[in-house]
């Protein structure tokens, strides 16, 4: 069995971030069984609250699933416990790109799709992905 | 009837459609959409941590140029009006917030703006909307694709019900033609994903696409920017992936209002739509 390696500090820091309590959450899985891209996380979301709860920050920091998080709200407009998971799922990623690491190399982004993208999703990956 | 209008930077690129025909169409049933003074990018998506103020800058000066107008604000970009919208909804909420961003900027904005989606607006003035129809769409079936920004979050938005919003199959029905409803019309296009995981979000584009074409939408309608261009734009790559993808023309609610209206053809902007709507057109006579 797993130690808990409660990070104390990371649960606050996440919960500063996207203010919303993380104890909120009751392990339901509305928010995983409505996300259209939970089926590319590693992670579904509902884990990664579940993570933050135990303070798994590893765990989390690891996980791809925020990279695959749209900030669709779904989630958000179904959890009973009116958790706000796509403010945490930003949260996570605020963490990473704070620390300087990004998900986005603008050079190696298609270059097919480059010439012809929308400026909204350009602007909004950049934005979304890169510090 | 003057009123204001915000088009965000899409409206002057790759939405220019989305722009011309929805100046047309007002127009057409005495409503001018005047251009806010001076605006700017309103920063795209909104940002979701709630330690960065940063992202309310933009919005703030927006809204107070705004005020200076008529207190009425018209935004026909979803992603601009749900940006807006949030940002507005924390001026009007925090007043701390407001206050902070106030002084930053030198701004004197009371947060008392009204930002209204252009259905929102129709659904107002229904009877002037409707007298405006001219030409008959009654066999052409639009499935009412609604995407994420207009919607959600249902309190700071305030637009629809987020689940069952209807509100588009109204614009359909008041244009004459046939609205379709299907289950994923609230489901997200994948978003700013297609930059990053393309593979993510071409299978939810497809995934929509499927679901109205199997409710019987023989075109889709919608007033989003960004699930325009997921939509439409790749579809060859859909078909590429999936060997029963069905190709299926994808229109700005805008276009739909300029056919509606009998509006000259050269205002529809058809040559946007990277799926041929012509022959659906021609089939049901309306081109
Ligand atoms: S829907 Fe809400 S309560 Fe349920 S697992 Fe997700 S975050 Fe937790
Ligand atoms: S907001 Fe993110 S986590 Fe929530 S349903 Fe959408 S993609 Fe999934």
């Amino acid at each position: 069995m797993r130690k808990l390696s409660r990070d104390k500090d990371f649960i606050l820091r996440i919960q500063e971030i996207s203010q919303q309590n993380i104890a909120d959450c009751y392990q339901c899985g509305r928010c995983t069984a409505g996300c259209p891209f939970a089926e590319f996380m590693d992670e579904p979301p509902n884990r990664i609250i579940r993570y933050i709860q135990l303070g798994y920050k590893e765990d989390v920091l690891k996980a791809h699933s925020p990279w695959f998080c749209a900030a669709c709200l779904v989630c958000e407009s179904r959890c009973p416990r009116g958790v706000d998971i796509p403010r945490i799922m930003e949260a996570v990623r605020t963490i990473h790109l704070r620390a300087k690491e990004q998900l986005i190399d603008i050079d190696k982004i298609d270059k097919e799709l480059l010439k012809d993208a929308h400026p909204l999703v350009l602007m909004s990956a950049l934005y979304k992905y890169s510090y | 009837m003057q009123v204001s209008y915000y088009p965000g930077c899409d409206l002057y690129t790759k939405a220019k459609v989305l722009n011309d025909s929805i100046k047309a169409a007002f127009n057409a049933v005495g409503i001018e959409l005047k251009e806010l003074a001076n605006w700017y990018c309103c920063g795209t998506t909104f940002t979701l941590a709630r330690d960065n103020k940063m992202s309310l800058i933009a919005p703030l000066r927006i809204l107070s140029r705004a005020q200076k107008e008529d207190g009425y604000l018209l935004v026909p970009c979803s992603i601009c009006y749900n940006t807006l919208k949030r940002a507005n909804y924390i001026f009007k909420n925090d007043p701390d917030t407001l206050k902070i961003i106030n002084e930053h900027l030198g701004e004197n904005y009371n947060g008392g703006e009204k930002i209204i989606h252009p259905f929102e607006f129709i659904k107002e003035h229904k009877d002037e909307f409707k007298k405006g129809v001219k030409k008959s769409l009654e066999n052409l079936k639009l499935g009412s694709y609604y995407g994420c920004y207009l919607l959600r979050p249902k309190n700071e938005v305030e637009f629809d019900d987020p689940e069952s919003p209807t509100i588009m199959e109204e614009f359909v029905q008041l244009m004459g033609a046939q609205p379709v409803t299907f289950p994923l019309k609230v489901e997200c296009c994948g978003s700013y994903l297609i930059v990053n995981s393309p593979e993510a979000a071409l299978e939810a584009s497809y995934k929509i696409l499927k679901n109205a074409r199997e409710r019987g939408a023989e075109a889709i309608v919608t007033s989003c920017p960004v699930c325009h261009y997921n939509l439409d734009n790749f579809q060859s790559k859909i078909a590429g992936m999936h060997s029963d993808h069905q190709f299926i023309p994808v229109f700005y609610f805008s276009q739909i209002m300029a056919m509606a209206f009998g509006l000259p053809v050269e205002v529809w902007g058809l040559e946007y739509n990277k799926v041929n709507p012509t022959n659906l057109l021609k089939e049901h006579k309306i081109l």
